[in-house]
């Protein structure tokens, strides 16, 4: 990992977002991005999120506050810095006329790479993406994967240390989007990645980190298990199967169980709340004996529902219930 | 020291001017295969053709002496509002025109504002100020030999480096308006009305006063070789000053502005 010794790739200290005095987009941001660390940036619509990523690259300028980039401030002309930054917007757009191979040529000469290094590493970029066949063709009669793949290739030309990617799965289909969280699986082992997604499960599946965001304000930050952990945890289903006698009398017997809030049975399917007073284990365990006491076998168990996706929606919903509290509390939620 | 101890993989090797020279060299390219670009080239052949061979026509089957100065002037007059207008336009769009995710996908890179800025503002103007004088070379000489040939050879260059250095400040401050204006539909509008509305208010100045209508009237004098040198040069200087503040005025701006 080539991040700075014992700094933080990214920092931001009330980081704040002011459109024309008009808008405001982003408020009083403190964050810090470890390296190593897939940070996946989740909010609305109109959260912030781009707004974000711009400022940290230097396209835009804070209203207040600051950004440091492996320990630099950033600006527009922060070149030197930008340098060790990969970056993919939203819909990626590119020069009309361009081929693939022309296209990583500029943009590996932006990145001031001379001949030697600039041209071994867009072909093999070229075939790593696979591109190889349309290498000579207009960009502009791409298809969206392809096109995807191509500025995930722009984004590597200059070897990053600090990938930032926004909305990568935006418009792909279904294999390119497996495609595409493989690759951020495999660049996640030597690069620290800042991921925008509206998809939760994209999230679920690839980040260790997690920021929310929610009109501007950071309501979240930290690992997707402490996220996780905001949730209530004990809600399970349970795929039952054997003598549907057994498996009713099992349930009256785990419903009079006092660490159960409620055991109710569909289909041989049992959908049990614990209360979290105590261990989910030993609860777990008990309702497990008696299943094995009545003769009923556990095809499947799972907890409920998607734990990101439901954590994310109970703090955005906390957020905008909190009212005037934000203003005497502001940080702490995402401490 | 270990022997065996394994050497530092070779630092990146980064060449600071090159990312100047990406963008100045796409740009000539772009801007050489805009339709913008090629519609000016285009109007202004067709308008010097025309114009030519009907003088031509008077001159060698009429019989009237049809003077070669008079008539470049003529043209120059007649076709360089359409010439500043297509002028401005492209300036204006070296900037403007790469907006949204083009824009972020060029200087989100190791560029800074300041190379970019430079880097189009000089490609702009290398395009327009060549194909300018490339134009008015061709013509200055086509209309010389086909009618009557009064241009002198420093009359004709003296005329075309004030008219190069009009050009230059329109181009600096045509793409310094591209790069601080929201949208190039407001940058253009803006543009135009400030450059017409200036020529309009400035042809009502008396005598002592610069005035556009004179200054191309007495352009037929100068292409004559009746011209003071210092005088040609101190216009030129003006203008390239005008130029050059254009360009400090959105080069400043634009490495402060949101893109």
């Amino acid at each position: 990992m080539a991040a700075d010794a014992a700094g933080l790739v990214v920092e931001t200290s009330h980081l704040t977002k002011i459109y024309q005095d008009r808008q405001i987009a982003l408020n009083d941001l403190t964050l810090g991005i470890e390296p190593g660390a897939v940070l996946g940036l989740l909010g609305p619509n109109g959260a912030g999120k781009t707004t974000f990523l711009r400022l940290v690259l230097g396209l835009h300028s804070p209203t207040a506050g600051w950004c440091q980039v492996f320990g630099r401030r950033m600006h527009p002309n922060a070149a030197d810095v930008r340098r060790r930054i990969g970056y993919i917007p939203t819909n990626p757009q590119f020069p009309r006329g361009m081929s693939p191979i022309e296209y990583l040529d500029y943009m590996g000469r932006l990145f001031g790479m001379t001949r030697e290094t600039r041209k071994p590493k867009l072909a093999k970029l070229i075939r790593a993406v696979d591109l190889l066949p349309q290498s000579g063709q207009p960009i502009s009669n791409f298809t969206p994967g392809m096109t995807a793949r191509l500025a995930v290739a722009a984004s590597l030309i200059n070897d990053p240390d600090l990938l930032i990617w926004d909305e990568p799965t935006h418009g792909l289909d279904v294999e390119a989007r497996r495609g595409m969280l493989e690759l951020i699986k495999t660049l996640a082992a030597e690069k620290t990645m800042i991921l925008s997604s509206h998809n939760l499960s994209d999230v679920d599946e690839v980040c260790n980190h997690a920021a929310v965001l929610n009109k501007g304000h950071l309501i979240f930050h930290g690992t997707l298990q402490d996220l996780k952990g905001k949730i209530r945890k004990n809600h399970y289903e349970l795929d039952l199967e054997g003598d549907q006698k057994s498996i009713a009398k099992s349930v009256q017997q785990v419903k009079g169980m006092k660490e159960v809030i409620s055991a109710g049975l569909r289909h041989r399917r049992l959908e049990l709340k614990l209360t979290d007073d105590v261990s989910n284990t030993g609860v777990l365990a008990m309702v497990f004996q008696t299943l094995f006491d009545n003769k009923v076998t556990l095809v499947t168990v799972r907890s409920i529902g998607m734990q990101t996706e439901t954590a994310y929606l109970d703090l955005v919903g906390k957020e905008e219930q909190r009212g005037f509290a934000r203003l005497y509390q502001p940080q702490a939620e995402a401490a | 020291m270990d022997a065996t101890t394994t050497a530092a993989p070779p630092a990146p090797r980064f060449n600071p001017l090159l990312p100047y020279f990406a963008v100045f060299r796409t740009d000539l390219r772009l801007t050489v295969q805009s339709w913008v670009f090629r519609l000016w080239v285009l109007v202004s052949v067709v308008a010097a053709v025309g114009y030519g061979l009907y003088k031509f026509g008077i001159h060698r089957e009429v019989g009237l002496v049809q003077s070669a100065s008079e008539h470049t002037g003529v043209l120059l007059r007649s076709v360089g509002l359409v010439t500043l207008a297509f002028v401005s336009l492209l300036a204006l769009s070296g900037v403007s025109g790469e907006r949204g995710s083009v824009a972020d996908s060029v200087l989100s890179r190791g560029i800074s504002r300041h190379q970019y800025f430079l880097a189009k503002w000089h490609a702009r103007t290398l395009v327009l100020l060549g194909a300018f004088a490339v134009l008015a070379a061709v013509v200055l000489t086509a209309y010389h030999f086909l009618l009557e040939p009064d241009v002198t050879l420093g009359g004709g260059v003296a005329a075309t480096l004030v008219a190069l250095a009009v050009l230059a400040a329109v181009i600096a401050w045509g793409v310094t308006v591209g790069a601080l204006a929201n949208g190039t539909v407001i940058g253009i509008t803006l543009f135009w009305l400030a450059l017409f509305g200036a020529i309009f208010l400035l042809s009502f100045l008396p005598d002592p006063f610069p005035s556009p209508v004179r200054a191309v009237t007495q352009m037929r004098s100068v292409l004559r070789g009746n011209y003071d040198p210092t005088e040609v040069a101190k216009l030129a200087g003006l203008f390239l000053t005008v130029a050059l503040a254009g360009a400090a005025v959105g080069l400043v701006g634009y490495s402060r502005k949101d893109v």
